[in-house]
């Protein structure tokens, strides 16, 4: 799994590419914590890359969501496509996380 | 009777080792060390017997890989000579594991049953807020990678059945496949 960060204006997007399972996930993990150490408040995670997410990949995203959300801070999850959209549904999350379509959408609702 | 219906959709974990799903006959066979690295590669070897047809594999894949990663990390504490046993058999119209450990039992079983109820109940009333608590099961043995939400797919998934055995160390499950409907001329 590899994690790659741009800015658009205020919002951080991380871009995930490869797949999200029992022995990466927690660098995701890992990273945004380090990003909210550095006082990052806006982060939307692109997933349009992923193919593969397992629950450890699926924990991450519950711990990164709610420890954004005790924060007050913004994350937007989007592009989830294939397995990974099927992975969720099954765990019944799909109204949990905030989840756009695309980025474009990601950044227009951020600066709503 | 609105909520005779919803119970009635609430899925359980069982216990039920008479089930049929706990037949071995004509179910291929493979057994694996304790190897938490290799639960990846192991849920391959198995898969790969998949036939072709079969659509969303990676799911498929996903879904075996967290039953073998439950017994190789949770029934047997990830100890290598401890031995996980698989039985399987798959076809374009099922896929049925029974996936068996050495380790002494999934203990919280009724406590799993009793989150999962809440958190069905909290999800029927779609309050997000309330939700945050139920989504992930932990026990005093639960580490950072755990995901505690594996069960909760597995359930979902497996939809011809996810029974324990009375020692709860093997779990037996099927998948049945939707099939083409065929148009007729």
């Amino acid at each position: 799994m590899e994690l790659k960060i741009r800015k658009s204006g205020d919002n951080y997007i991380i871009d995930v590419n490869g797949e999200m399972d029992l022995y990466n996930s927690y660098k995701l993990k890992e990273l945004v914590m380090k990003m909210l150490e550095k006082k990052v408040e806006h982060f939307i995670i692109n997933l349009e890359n992923v193919d593969y997410i397992d629950s450890s990949g699926i924990g991450a995203l519950i711990y990164i969501c709610s420890t954004i959300k005790k924060m007050n801070f913004r994350l937007i999850i989007t592009n989830i496509h294939g397995s990974v959209k099927k992975v969720i549904e099954l765990t019944k999350l799909m109204g949990y996380f905030p989840i756009t379509n695309s980025i474009e959408e990601a950044i227009q609702q951020m600066d709503d | 009777m609105a909520e005779k219906t919803y119970l009635s959709e609430i899925h359980e974990i069982r216990v039920d080792e008479n089930n049929p799903l706990f037949d071995k006959t004509g179910l291929l066979y493979k057994e694996f060390p304790s190897d938490y690295r290799q639960i990846r590669y192991f849920t391959l070897l198995i898969v790969q017997s998949a036939p072709l047809e079969i659509k969303e594999i990676n799911l498929l894949e996903q879904q075996i890989s967290e039953v073998i990663k439950n017994a190789v990390k949770h029934g047997n504490q990830c100890k290598p000579e401890k031995k996980v046993r698989v039985w399987y058999s798959f076809d374009s119209t099922h896929a049925h594991l029974i996936v068996q450990d050495e380790g002494d039992g999934f203990k919280d079983l009724e406590k799993w049953n009793d989150f999962n109820r809440k958190r069905l109940e909290i999800l029927s009333e779609q309050d997000f807020e309330k939700l945050a608590d139920f989504v992930s099961f932990r026990t005093l043995k639960s580490d950072d990678n755990d995901g505690g939400n594996a069960l909760f797919a597995a359930l979902e998934y497996w939809n011809g059945g996810f029974v324990f055995n009375n020692k709860r160390n093997a779990v037996a499950m099927l998948k049945k496949f939707p099939q083409k409907k065929h148009a007729i001329a």
